[in-house]
């Protein structure tokens, strides 16, 4: 039996199309009807033409667009001779809008995806209040990312050579209050308790803040264990909280950036993507198995990479990245210099990789320049990772997880705990 | 299009833009207040399409108190360029906004706007104004999902019909008959989706780069034939809110001006509302002092940077770049992107991802001044009355939507 869903808030939608046999889901047929081409955009354009297009591929990731596309340049001109020292201060600040973002996109997930949708499915209305709190709190944290980035979505204040802003200490006070209201807002409404308890691995059992309906909705649909798929993990950006690598078979492993493969699909724009042809899981439950998050860990000991770890791995990210950004701020030197590259070289020729950790997972973008002009330019996408149709060998990482789902329903929901995005899946 | 030589500079930096006329004296505006007040006691007549949210219980839940919601309510007046005096219609206005059905439609596009509008930035009281405004369907906040959102959208267009204002974010693809971006279950593709819709909207609402201008879509090589709203849509209203992203506080400035005075705002040749895009970046920069004075940052992360100097030879775009950026910035206006140094890209100019797009400065890029293109009888266009019942603006912008597209395509030559 086939059956269609459509499924929209993801940056556009998708349309699944599942194929049940005896009452559960089979297989499922992932189609995403929007394209726009930046690829073929960005080529012939001067280099650095592509840090004003790229990070418009998305509304929700675009920061992560313009360090990966500023990375992939500056690689590049590493590879062509031109050494850039960045500063720890753009180092810093680069760091942490970047973990700006990803905690206002996890936030989003948390109250305007996982909380409605577990609403729905237990057939309970969602809470008018999910809105205000999404909106309250993922407005504080951009503020705070604002001040050094200019605005959100969509800003270019990260430049080949390190970062155009020269922030006041007043500014970074101003951050640091708008940090802690976020951090205050999570204490009081979302984990019911305060963070160094949280840290500190206390029961959350207790708590009345909204991660324990997120708890109750799931153990009510009994989804917990469900949703696994391959155990295979992978991250390719890198810094104190992240660590790039690969997990398969128990073992973590180096990476090669060569052995990433895109593959066109027949009647689709979405290109799929592998790692030494095997397909690979990314986003926060990826990360936290390479960083050995001891959290995290343990629960992936007894449930493997199912439905609840992966949603705990998103949230357990989110309060991380907030004490992160905060060690950031307190530890940046604002006399250090923001760039250290004054005049872009004209003319040059090269190729480069940028990676970066996006909300979603791993993004990566590859320019190849000639005479300053791009000759070719590869997005890689964290979608592409877990959204991939597969290998002839192997389903993809989500489809995998919504087989065994029992109604369309429930398979609609585990592909949402990717959180997916058709803007960047295509692009 | 000519390049730019320093005749053509000087122009730029002399000729008037498109201001909204702001002396009418004084019988003018006695008459617009007695109209809009009258309006406003019309609407608020009329019960509330949707219940959901009471503006003061709203007000009092953010801990916003009237003062603060007066303070809002006076800075949006003298953003919509109205005297003073009108400040308590506009806080008026608010409270009738649930009045006004909007249907919200997302296109070829990031998602951007949307995230702009409702899920991040935009001054806290935007935000709760936005709540009131009684939005109909909006696929990215609404509750429903799949067949059943479908649903919600079918309704609302038969339950509105002819009354609700549509709000389009993103470009519309045109090349492989429409088959780059296509919606719903029917796979319906976005041109025809647009057209359906519109065609029993009171007016339609471009909001960001793409659905006013194409956008990044429609850069060079166009690989969808991606266009805007009004290459598209005929026979209605238009107004293009461009910028990428569009301000959340010129979305909210368009509706309440709508509510207050039952008129679209006066708008350009380019449909845009003249109260935001009257004035270049430049014209209210706050480092223009520097330009002024010759002090520029040369390179970055030099002595100038450090100092807040002018960003026009780092290629600052805000001297031919119609915004009001520089006045209201992004974020609740924590700050924007000249306020990191970053200078302006000129993202609500049409063409800018070909035309602007990294840091060229003005000397070396083949840049026309947009400051010619100014169409001095478009005051006309916004000035239909409103039907006692509430909605159902005229026809009359057709011909104004068609000579502005004329007017761009000369300007483009």
């Amino acid at each position: 039996m086939k059956i269609k869903q459509l499924i929209e808030k993801i940056e556009g939608e998708a349309e699944l199309e599942f194929d049940f046999q005896n009452g559960l889901v089979n297989d499922v047929n992932i189609i995403f009807p929007l394209y726009r081409g930046i690829e073929d955009i960005l080529r012939d354009r001067e280099a650095r033409d592509a840090l004003v297009i790229a990070p418009r591929v998305c509304g929700i990731c675009n920061h992560a667009h313009l360090i990966a596309g500023v990375r992939a340049i500056e690689d590049g001109l590493k590879k062509a001779g031109i050494n850039i020292n960045l500063t720890s201060k753009a180092i810093s600040l680069r760091e942490f809008t970047l973990s700006c973002e990803i905690i206002q996109s996890h936030i989003k997930w948390i109250y305007l995806v996982a909380l409605p949708q577990l609403s729905i499915l237990n057939r309970i209305k969602p809470l008018d209040s999910y809105l205000a709190k999404a909106s309250w709190s993922s407005n504080t944290v951009v503020k705070a990312m604002s001040i050094f980035s200019g605005q959100w979505p969509h800003n270019s204040y990260a430049i080949p050579g390190g970062v155009s802003c020269d922030p006041t200490y007043e500014e970074i006070i101003h951050a640091e209050t708008l940090l802690d209201e976020t951090i205050r807002f999570m204490e009081q409404e979302f984990l019911g308790i305060n963070i160094e308890a949280y840290m500190k691995n206390q029961e959350l059992s207790e708590s009345k803040g909204d991660i324990a309906t997120i708890w109750n909705l799931i153990n009510k649909q009994n989804i917990q264990s469900k949703g696994k798929s391959h155990n295979r993990f992978i991250a390719f950006g890198e810094h104190e909280i992240f660590k790039a690598g690969e997990y398969s078979q128990n073992r973590t492993n180096e990476i090669d950036t060569s052995l990433v493969k895109e593959h066109e699909q027949p009647n689709s724009k979405a290109k799929s993507v592998t790692y030494n042809s095997l397909c690979y899981e990314v986003g926060p439950l990826a990360r936290a198995m390479l960083a050995k998050n001891n959290r995290i860990m343990s629960l992936y000991n007894i449930h493997k990479d199912s439905n609840l770890i992966r949603i705990y791995a998103r949230i357990d990210e989110m309060i991380n990245l907030l004490l992160y950004a905060k060690k950031l701020l307190a530890n940046l030197h604002p006399k250090e210099l923001s760039c250290t590259l004054s005049k872009f070289p004209k003319g040059f020729s090269t190729k480069g990789i940028g990676a970066v950790e996006a909300a979603r997972g791993s993004l990566i973008h590859e320019t190849v320049i000639r005479d300053g002009k791009i000759e070719n330019y590869t997005i890689i996408t964290p979608t592409q990772w877990n959204l991939s149709p597969g290998t002839s060998k192997e389903s993809g990482i989500a489809i995998e997880a919504m087989k065994g789902s029992s109604s369309a329903e429930e398979a609609s929901f585990v592909f949402r705990i990717f959180d997916i995005c058709s803007a960047c899946t295509t692009h | 299009m000519g390049k730019d030589t320093m005749e053509s500079v000087k122009k730029l930096f002399t000729t008037q833009s498109s201001k909204v006329d702001t002396n009418r004296g004084e019988a003018y505006y006695a008459d617009l207040y007695n109209s809009c007040r009258k309006r406003l006691d019309e609407l608020k007549a009329l019960p509330p399409i949707n219940n959901k949210l009471d503006l003061q219980a709203a007000l009092f839940d953010e801990g916003i108190d009237r003062r603060d919601f007066l303070k809002w309510a006076s800075a949006t007046t003298a953003m919509l360029m109205l005297p003073a005096s009108f400040t308590p219609l506009v806080a008026d206005a608010v409270q009738v906004m649930n009045r006004i059905p909007v249907i919200w439609i997302e296109l070829s596009d990031c998602a951007g706007n949307s995230e702009a509008l409702l899920r991040s930035d935009g001054p806290k009281i935007d935000e709760i104004v936005l709540d009131i405004i009684s939005l109909e369907f909006h696929e990215t906040l609404q509750a429903a999902a799949g067949h059943q959102a479908e649903k919600q959208l079918e309704d609302a267009i038969a339950t509105f019909k002819g009354k609700y204002i549509l709000f389009v974010e993103g470009a519309v693809p045109l090349g492989m008959d429409g088959q780059y971006g296509t919606i719903g279950a029917k796979a319906e593709t976005f041109k025809d989706h647009l057209i359906r819709l519109s065609s029993d909207a009171a007016a339609v609402i471009a909001v960001g780069s793409c659905a006013t201008f194409g956008g990044i879509p429609a850069a060079a090589p166009n690989p969808t034939g991606a266009v805007g709203v009004m290459n598209v849509v005929s026979g209605k209203p238009i107004i293009n809110i461009p910028a990428c992203p569009a301000n959340p506080a010129n979305m909210v400035g368009v509706v309440l001006h709508y509510v207050l005075t039952g008129k679209l705002p006066e708008l350009d040749s380019l449909l845009r509302p003249k109260f935001a895009f009257g004035y270049r970046i430049h014209d209210n920069c706050e480092r223009r002092a520097h330009f002024d004075a010759g002090e520029y940052v040369e390179e970055w992360g030099d002595s100038g940077a450090k100092n807040n100097f002018c960003l026009y030879k780092m290629g600052c775009k805000g001297p031919m770049t119609f915004n009001n950026c520089s006045l209201i910035r992004y974020n609740e206006a924590v700050n924007w992107p000249v306020g990191v140094g970053r200078g302006c890209i000129g993202c609500s100019e049409p063409d800018f991802w070909d035309k602007y797009a990294y840091e060229r400065p003005m000397a070396n890029a083949n840049i026309k001044a947009p400051s010619g293109g100014v169409e001095k009888t478009a005051d006309e266009f916004g000035l239909v009355l409103l039907t006692a019942t509430g909605i159902g603006i005229g026809i009359h912008a057709v011909a104004s939507a068609i000579a502005g597209k004329k007017n761009s395509e000369k300007d483009a030559e």
